[in-house]
């Protein structure tokens, strides 16, 4: 392998190509990108989330895990304040990015969902062409030439491992594509307003086993330069894409840690009787 | 090693697990008798039992297939994660170290038979005590592999260091016999290797007592393991030199 029996566990981290962008901790998290402290969520008068502290580390992938009706998906929708569209949903704590409280009252929500895109379970590509499907986000925020444009969406497809598919025929309509190539726009889309967070709501639940596999390794990717949380049923899938875990049970954060962590010593019984299919 | 938790939802998987434990079981309780037939055919120079050791040793090795198979086809078709990840791969490492025990006590049992040829002008008391300690932890971690019991593997894993103690005085007292008398060379040899074979198997039950700790809470045993196997730098000289 060429490594010496002196290297320091950093220099084989580096000679494997997985440097250290930012501050690590001793369980090989970054630094966090997103800090949530004492965060309630309500439905009207139902408390679906009680008081969850969760650190989001910068580029890394923060997995959320718990059986349906967890809360999982209801802090996501948190994280890019998709809440605030229904009437009766509020949220009330911290959930802190470059030092602003994000769910506070006066943020500016088309700048907020800029910077934390959100990809959705089913592949939601809008009726037009690929290229518009890229392009009608980005014009929202930005004004570009035709050939600044055409440079982001080409970025955009190569970033989201579509481009080599559908560079041929960017006019054709999205919704001619498969399942798998849907799903990959949607997150071309995503990254194409260029945020620093993206949430991923079980993107892969309605893709065959090998889409999935390449929206895994598209994960793998994109974390390089994104923070990335996503919210899957299928434990395999979180244990292969994520670095840290969080497993929610009725609205708590039972435990958070380490994926290797959590899947092979969970401190907590809940989540140990989780994840080895004990529930019940 | 069983679990302290609830059901499996599923529960073929349920039963699969209760089955790779039944076969672990079965193959300690073999493993314990072929060391205790070999340990007797030294102690009491008895061809029979040696021969009923060395008849185990195969059916020990077969049910190291069994449980290696069983286990691959666990982790490929459960996808198992944590104590049910760790109870399979535990019981590959036990598995494993039971095969290795079982050929010391084959070995053990193949030196009995040259050694009942010899009149012995000394006592087997030491290598008694140490068959009965090895004995004795081995079926300690035998019931710690069957209930989980991380305690009793924590009570083998600190004996452990005794067993080497007691080699250590059979090496001596064992190159003092060969010194006495050139006639001694060969049975002292042969008793040598059955006392270093004890102790590798007090090594391998160690090694379980390890992986059922982990297995059992999810953390190594900590603290270094005791040793105490200091033969490899021992001296003996005679009285003239």
């Amino acid at each position: 392998m060429g490594m010496t029996m002196g290297d320091t566990q950093a220099a084989v981290a580096e000679k494997a190509g997985i440097g250290p962008m930012t501050a690590r901790s001793a369980e090989g998290l970054n630094a966090a990108r997103i800090s949530i402290r004492g965060l309630d969520f309500f439905y009207g008068t139902n408390k679906a989330l009680k008081s969850i502290s969760l650190d989001v580390p910068e580029k890394q992938v923060t997995g959320m895990i718990g059986p349906s009706g967890c809360g999982k998906s209801t802090l996501l929708r948190v994280l890019n304040r998709m809440y605030d569209l229904y009437p009766g949903q509020r949220a009330t704590g911290e959930v802190m990015m470059d030092g602003q409280n994000i769910i506070a009252p006066g943020i500016d929500l088309n700048q907020l969902r800029s910077r934390i895109g959100m990809v959705f379970q089913k592949p939601t590509p809008f009726p037009m062409s690929i290229y518009d499907n890229i392009a009608f986000g980005v014009k929202l925020h930005e004004r570009l030439s035709k050939s600044a444009m055409d440079e982001r969406v080409e970025w955009s497809l190569t970033r989201a491992a579509l481009w080599g598919e559908v560079k041929d025929r960017l006019n054709a309509s999205a919704t001619g594509l498969s399942g798998g190539q849907q799903q990959r726009l949607c997150i071309a889309r995503t990254i194409a307003t260029r945020p620093e967070v993206i949430l991923l709501d079980e993107p892969t639940s309605a893709l065959d086993p090998i889409s999935t596999l390449k929206i895994e390794e598209l994960i793998d990717e994109l974390k390089h330069e994104f923070t990335i949380v996503i919210v899957t049923h299928n434990m395999q899938q979180a244990a292969r894409c994520a670095d840290q875990v969080a497993f929610f049970f009725i609205g708590e954060l039972v435990e958070v840690g380490p994926a290797a962590q959590i899947f092979t010593s969970p401190r907590q019984k809940r989540t140990q009787e989780y994840i080895t299919g004990r529930f019940g | 090693m069983a679990s302290e938790t609830a059901e499996h939802i599923i529960k073929s998987f349920e039963g699969e697990l209760k089955r790779l434990s039944a076969l672990l079981t079965e193959m300690g309780g073999l493993v314990e008798s072929e060391v205790a037939a070999a340990c007797e055919a030294v102690l009491s120079r008895d061809a029979d039992e040696a021969t009923r050791a060395l008849e185990t040793d195969p059916k020990v090795d077969a049910l190291e297939r069994d449980v290696e198979q069983f286990v691959i086809r666990l982790l490929a078709l459960r996808q198992p994660m944590a104590q049910d990840l760790r109870q399979i791969v535990a019981s590959l490492k036990i598995t494993g170290d039971l095969e290795r025990i079982g050929d010391y006590a084959a070995n053990v049992a193949k030196r009995s038979i040259v050694l009942s040829q010899f009149t012995l002008p000394f006592s087997l008391t030491g290598l008694s005590n140490m068959s009965r300690l090895v004995q004795e932890n081995l079926k300690t971690v035998i019931d710690a592999v069957g209930e989980g019991d991380a305690e009793k593997a924590v009570d083998v894993w600190r004996s452990d260091a005794n067993v080497d103690e007691i080699y250590n005085a059979l090496f001596r007292e064992l190159i003092t016999y060969m010194m006495e008398d050139p006639r001694n060379i060969t049975p002292c040899t042969h008793l040598l290797f059955i006392a270093k074979n004890l102790e590798r198997i007090g090594d391998h039950a160690t090694n379980i007592a390890e992986t059922v700790y982990y297995a059992v809470k999810g953390e190594a045993l900590s603290g270094s393991r005791p040793k105490g196997d200091t033969s490899a730098y021992a001296v003996v000289r005679s009285a003239r030199e």
